[in-house]
């Protein structure tokens, strides 16, 4: 309850620090807009000229779209800065979370709110409601449960797999390289269905799991079970916990390389 | 050109102290190679021969897009080093060399793509003909036109890259700025989607901007999409964008440059 305490209140001055730069807020927000309209304008066009992509329509490949965006968007406003991490490593800064008496955890993400996110919210709810319109699905009570669970599993698997990924840094110096092939992976998750990909790179998405973000889901709240795969989708929030149990082991052997490595 | 080989000497040695990024950006550059392969060859068997393009063609013009995108990414351009400069202040360091900066930049940018291309495109393209069904260009004079059209295509990247790089005089972070521009090149160069598959009046308007040099015009020669008069119709637009943009950023810069030097007296 205190660490709660404490993240709001930095929270709170992350946010007053960012909001001096109104102009740059309102940019950065308009350019997340343009960037998801013209992703989706590019798969609209592709998948639109032939119909549908392995059984996919326009529209179901925007509800996976969407439904990765309101996953990462949490992610994307709370945990971005995991990103910055291997920024404070090469510079030597990172001893600053450690000599406080509060959880370098806490101190780490409280550090910053990336009011980008915001974009990511708009885009998510305008697909996910423009995609469940035009799908005309009607969902009960538990489907929309089960999808509050997806969202939030989705987020929880994004934050561990960038925070095993930035805890790297703790032992290569940098883990920049490495961000930008997962953003690969993410793109191609977030905008196809991954059974167009063949086996392995099911595979790997399946064990790095973004997969669990939206296609597996999907696979259950679009009604697709034909898959065979789709009970994978039930077991999303397993997944997460499973993943940010590793990526929590992960973070405190780092921690404790960081502070040997320091002497 | 002594200059030119300095800057990619530069960029090798950078490359080599990241040996580990660098195979990394191969890995990636085969992922999305490889996901273009599946996507294609998944769209053609529910509808082969579309839009007049084989199977055969359409992969090759969407695995070459992708291995072309490590030298063609926005990101790669002059722009974020214009930008870095200007918001330390230290662009007085490139102001005093005795180089032109326009100059400076187009060496400086040319010799750290070329190493790129080496180092990255050449080996991806050849794992694409090993392994993704690459074919070779449509006819040999193809092949060299595609030489000449990719230079064009570089040369409109770059200045417009440029001109963004400009702006950053006026507002100094163009991070923002920057997803935007480069959001809009992805879509309207043809990298990903072809234009010949945008509808009514967006691909007219794909059809007049400056960015389908970048990609498009070279894709489309190479897989014999463009033949004959198509060909140099081609190049002349191409050649027509890279005098006037070059004109513009020469224009801009004297601009810029005079205001920077009332600034700094």
């Amino acid at each position: 309850m205190e660490s709660l305490r404490i993240y709001l209140k930095l929270i709170r001055i992350s946010m007053q620090s960012r909001m001096q730069y109104r102009a740059d807020f309102v940019i950065g927000i308009i350019s997340v807009l343009v960037l998801n309209a013209v992703n989706l304008g590019l798969i609209g066009i592709l998948v639109s000229r032939f119909n549908s992509l392995h059984g996919w329509t326009v529209w179901d490949m925007v509800f996976l779209y969407s439904l990765f965006v309101l996953g990462h968007s949490i992610y994307s406003l709370f945990f971005w800065h995991f990103n910055q991490m291997d920024d404070y490593i090469i510079r030597g800064t990172f001893d600053q979370f450690l000599v406080r008496p509060v959880s370098p955890f806490i101190q780490f993400i409280g550090r910053e709110i990336q009011y980008i996110g915001f974009g990511d919210v708009i885009v998510g709810l305008a697909s996910f409601s423009m995609a469940y319109t035009h799908l005309e699905l009607h969902w009960g009570v538990g489907m929309w449960l089960f999808f509050a669970v997806v969202v939030l599993s989705g987020t929880v698997v994004e934050m561990a797999i960038r925070w095993i990924v930035a805890c790297t840094a703790f032992w290569t110096g940098r883990s920049v390289a490495l961000t930008f092939v997962m953003n690969r992976f993410n793109l191609l998750v977030q905008q196809y269905p991954i059974d167009v990909f063949g086996t392995w790179f099911r595979v790997v998405v399946t064990l790095i799991p973004i997969a669990f973000m939206n296609y597996y889901p999907s696979l259950i709240l679009l009604g697709k079970t034909e898959h065979g795969w789709s009970w994978l989708g039930l077991v999303s929030p397993v997944v997460a916990l499973l993943t940010l149990f590793i990526a929590a082991i992960v973070w405190r052997l780092a921690l404790r390389r960081y502070a040997s490595s320091g002497s | 050109m002594n200059i030119f080989w300095s800057f990619t000497r530069q960029a090798f040695h950078n490359t080599a102290i990241y040996r580990f990024e660098y195979w990394l950006q191969l890995v990636s550059a085969f992922l999305m190679m490889y996901s273009v392969y599946w996507i294609w060859n998944i769209l053609y068997t529910q509808r082969p021969g579309a839009f007049g393009v084989e199977l055969g063609q359409m992969v090759t013009y969407g695995v070459i897009a992708m291995a072309l995108e490590s030298i063609f990414n926005p990101g790669q351009g002059p722009q974020m080093y214009i930008s870095s400069q200007i918001k330390s202040g230290s662009i007085d360091t490139d102001l005093i060399k005795p180089l032109d900066f326009h100059l400076h930049m187009l060496a400086k940018n040319f010799g750290e793509i070329s190493f790129r291309f080496g180092t990255i495109v050449l080996p991806a393209a050849l794992i694409g003909f090993l392994f993704l069904d690459l074919q070779p260009p449509a006819t040999a004079l193809n092949g060299l036109s595609f030489a000449v059209s990719l230079t064009l295509g570089y040369l409109v990247l770059f200045s417009l890259n440029f001109l963004l790089g400009m702006v950053s005089v006026l507002t100094i972070d163009i991070r923002s700025i920057a997803w935007t521009y480069n959001s809009l090149v992805r879509f309207f160069a043809g990298q990903m989607v072809p234009l010949w598959l945008f509808p009514g009046w967006l691909g007219g308007l794909a059809n007049v901007l400056p960015f389908k040099c970048i990609y498009s015009i070279p894709l489309s020669i190479y897989i014999g999409k463009l033949t004959g008069a198509a060909v140099w119709e081609g190049l002349l637009f191409q050649a027509v964008w890279v005098v006037v943009l070059m004109a513009v950023c020469r224009l801009v810069w004297a601009g810029v440059h005079s205001k920077l030097v009332v600034q700094g007296g």
